[in-house]
């Protein structure tokens, strides 16, 4: 793999990350990072279809009247993320059903439409592929952190497993009870703007004079 | 030869030719998973009637504890035993019960009746399974779409549905359901199970939901105990005699 196709797909998982540098796909990230389960599959699903939409759009960029270029993309997109539901419904049934009305918001994600506009127009379909996967793992990785923290401060499990112990818990005679703030979306919101903060401070590069 | 594709010929085209193409595509989908998601919601219900009852779903078979599953009407006869018409009547189960018909799943260890009512943002539903006193509750389960992660939601964690399996529904011959009381149930009290701290609405809509479905299934019950009650005497008389 060249080393600018190998960049495409290495770029969005930090410094050109979709969720803390872009700042897209953020009422998603707080939607379905209750649990550490639905968060990856959330991720997955968002990273099948951000490369998929990319590839067929880079496939048809030519050809594509420029008048009704929304259009197109949006019935792209919107058939790929049937098709996801379509197979979640048909194969993981349980997860499909914790996902909900999530899935059919992949439509609306901005990171899908805002990746094909930005990259899949103007590029070549393999590179196109690699940039829709790598912004779907960035996307990813940012919701299995925050959902990390919420399902371990908020409910003291990781992926339904209990990892706080029932002993501790005010209610069994312990000293310890769950952040109940952490189950609603505003503390996912404080978790990417800790996440932000972590990462800027990193990368000085990304600070703004 | 160069195609001008921004003329209004061209787009035309385009949109019609690609709508197509897309929906052969989803009809195609559809179609061909539809099986496998219809076992699937089938296997879910199977799954969680054998919840109700207080069996693991994973070690015990759905046909090994449900000997048959009935629709009744609003006095309690059986108009239909046919399987899948039971499953087809769950599926929209407000339309059933306005309709007066009333699936219920009878088993070896007692009966299961399907549950629907208003949460606090949407519907809830689940199953209640009575044991064959047609009183005491083997287990419920309760699900959700929209009720507060952490709060309302909290109905569907197994720590809440345990509080049920003991309790009884009936004060004599009054189907009183449960009532899930705010600030903690009142001790001994066989009707009462403890609301959910924060979840008022959602808790109220539980025993509203309770209470009204079981009242569907009234007549039936009363029959199941009047007969069990004649049997108890009819057996005490030939003692007697």
């Amino acid at each position: 793999m060249a080393s600018k196709s190998l960049k495409n797909l290495t770029a969005p998982l930090s410094g050109n990350n979709p969720v803390i540098v872009q700042i897209l796909g953020i009422c998603s990230a707080l939607a379905v990072t209750v649990q550490l389960k639905p968060a990856i599959v959330m991720g997955l699903s968002v990273m099948v279809v951000t490369a998929f939409s990319n590839l067929v759009m880079s496939l048809l960029r030519n050809g594509v009247p420029s008048r009704i270029r929304i259009i197109v993309q949006l019935v792209v997109i919107a058939a790929l993320v049937i098709l996801v539901d379509q197979v979640l419904k048909a194969f993981v049934y349980d997860v499909s059903k914790q996902l909900s009305v999530y899935v059919g918001l992949i439509i609306t994600n901005c990171i899908v439409m805002g990746r094909v506009e930005a990259f899949a127009l103007q590029n070549k379909p393999w590179d196109s592929f690699l940039d829709g996967i790598g912004n779907g793992l960035g996307y990813a990785s940012i919701l299995v952190i925050i959902a990390f923290f919420r399902e371990l401060l908020g409910s003291g499990t990781l992926f339904g497993f209990r990892i706080i112990p029932e002993s501790w818990y005010l209610a069994e005679g312990g000293f310890y009870s769950n952040c109940g703030l952490m189950l609603f979306p505003p503390m996912a919101l404080i978790i990417v703007g800790c996440i932000i903060w972590a990462h800027r401070s990193f990368n000085k590069d990304l600070q703004e004079k | 030869m160069k195609v001008n594709t921004n003329s209004n010929t061209y787009i035309i085209i385009y949109s019609v030719i690609m709508v197509v193409i897309v929906a052969v595509l989803l009809a195609v989908a559809a179609l061909g998973l539809a099986p496998r998601q219809q076992e699937n919601m089938l296997n879910e219900k199977k799954t969680q009637i054998v919840k109700a009852l207080g069996e693991d779903p994973a070690t015990v078979a759905y046909d090994s504890v449900i000997t048959k599953a009935v629709i009744l009407d609003q006095t309690g006869a059986v108009v239909s035993e046919d399987v899948s018409e039971v499953f087809a009547a769950l599926n929209d189960l407000k339309g059933s019960f306005a309709a007066n018909r009333f699936p219920l799943f009878v088993a070896t260890s007692g009966v299961v009746a399907p549950l629907y009512g208003a949460g606090l943002w949407g519907p809830i539903w689940g199953y209640i399974a009575l044991d064959t006193d047609m009183n005491t509750v083997k287990g419920i389960v309760l699900d959700h779409s929209g009720e507060t992660p952490g709060l309302g939601a909290e109905i569907t964690t197994p720590k809440h549905q345990a509080m049920y399996v003991g309790k009884s529904v009936y004060e004599n011959d009054q189907l009183v359901g449960i009532t899930l009381k705010k600030g903690g149930a009142e001790k001994g009290n066989p009707h009462q199970v403890d609301a959910i701290t924060g979840g008022t609405k959602t808790s109220d809509g539980v025993s509203a939901m309770i209470s009204d479905c079981l009242n569907y299934y009234k007549p039936y019950f009363d029959a199941a105990r009047a007969a069990a009650t004649a049997e108890v005497e009819a057996e005490s008389n030939t003692l007697n005699e």
